[in-house]
């Protein structure tokens, strides 16, 4: 008995790929641009580490004022888009060198009992010792709390990252950034007046 | 269960020799300080790799100060407000630093005691008799605040001012200023 013959093999014409295709394209561009919008309002991992911290350690309840975060791309376009108007040399070299920044603003509703700015200074140490930061700065009076941390390695004029946080008694901002110095620098010693001050410094 | 237990602590042990062994020979660990409540607390500490960042974007222009911040290893600055919590046990911890670098052979080039009971002290340690390893100065003003400096490199006291301007410390400057004042005058 012979077998029975396949049936034969079914190919979607090549006029239904192409419809595929002219849908897909829109469709992926479109959640891509969906998750590039979501990103600018999440914080980086090391960022959200730290609030996180933070918020844990303080023992009061807090609220979010606003987060943002723009990447490379985002400050690209914003160069990009920048670059034909006319600018301050000052405000060209500061956009020249930034290469990320984000910031997070909360704040503690009204009423709320005051945090523990010790536990919160101590908790913000561990976070980020833990993912390779160093303090730089660490500042506590009687109402506010300052910690600037800065990567334990990997530091040079063109990839500088720092993050920063400031609590003032009722308000807590985080700001992180990743910059290229070198347009800053050379802006900033160019300077008649700061080189005249470096100048003196020399002489002492 | 013995033997690993002593393994155990053996092996930890060794790591904390290492690592002891891995810190610059003029660099003094002040111990954990807790902020009073209520006090002000100020804690600054620049590392080599900030430093040579500092020195590298100033090469061209101003090589005089990149060779002194390339001196320099560890900028730690302390300044811890006194209050009746802390006055007592501050002033204890100050005097143990001191105790502690005598004994470890660092010399003791300045002190400034001043009638409203500032006490200055400046402590040098040497690298083979010739060049700096590393300064520290205790400042202890009952009234107002301790701060402890501590400089990892080959920078003489004279030069503190000029690094705190350079870096922007402003207990740096202030404790330049005070040792300058100090100074006899020529």
């Amino acid at each position: 008995m012979n077998p029975s013959p396949l049936p034969p093999a079914i190919r979607p014409p090549a006029r239904r790929l192409w419809l595929w295709g002219i849908l897909a394209v829109p469709l992926l561009l479109l959640v891509v641009l969906a998750v590039g919008v979501a990103s600018c309002f999440r914080l980086s991992s090391d960022a959200r580490a730290l609030r996180n911290g933070l918020i844990k350690s303080s023992g009061v309840e807090w609220r979010q004022q606003i987060a943002l975060n723009a990447g490379n791309l985002t400050l690209g376009i914003v160069r990009a888009g920048l670059s034909c108007a006319r600018l301050d040399p000052e405000a060209r070299a500061v956009l020249q060198a930034v290469r990320g920044a984000e910031v997070g603003v909360y704040w503690l509703p009204s009423g709320a009992k005051s945090p523990d700015r010790a536990a919160m200074f101590a908790a913000a140490d561990t976070t980020m010792t833990a993912r390779g930061w160093d303090r730089v700065v660490g500042v506590m009076d009687g109402r506010n709390l300052v910690t600037v941390y800065m990567p334990g390695k990997n530091v040079s004029t063109h990839r500088m990252k720092c993050c920063v946080m400031v609590f003032n008694g009722s308000e807590m901002v985080l700001v992180s950034a990743q910059a290229n110095l070198e347009p800053l620098l050379e802006y900033a010693l160019n300077q008649p007046a700061l080189r005249a001050k470096a100048h003196l410094l020399t002489q002492r | 269960m013995i033997h690993y237990s002593l393994a155990v602590a053996v092996i930890a042990a060794g790591i904390n020799l290492n690592a002891l062994a891995d810190s610059p020979p003029g660099q003094v660990d002040f111990g954990k300080i807790a902020p009073a409540r209520g006090g002000e607390f100020v804690e600054i500490q620049v590392k080599s790799n900030l430093l040579s960042l500092a020195a590298q974007s100033v090469e061209k222009q101003q090589p005089d100060v990149a060779k002194l911040l390339r001196s320099v290893q560890l900028v730690h600055v302390n300044v811890i407000g006194l209050t009746d919590e802390n006055r007592a046990e501050m002033e204890k911890r100050v005097r143990q630093i001191r105790h502690d670098l005598d004994a470890q052979g660092w010399e003791q080039n300045v002190t400034v005691q001043q009638k409203d009971g500032q006490d200055i002290g400046v402590y040098t340690k040497t690298r083979n008799g010739e060049a700096l390893a590393g300064l520290v100065i205790t400042v202890f003003d009952p009234k107002k605040e301790a701060v402890l400096i501590n400089i990892v490199g080959d920078i003489r006291p004279e030069q503190i001012a000029a690094l705190g301007e350079k870096l922007d410390i402003k207990p740096l400057k202030e404790v330049g200023a005070a040792l300058k004042d100090a100074a006899p005058k020529k």
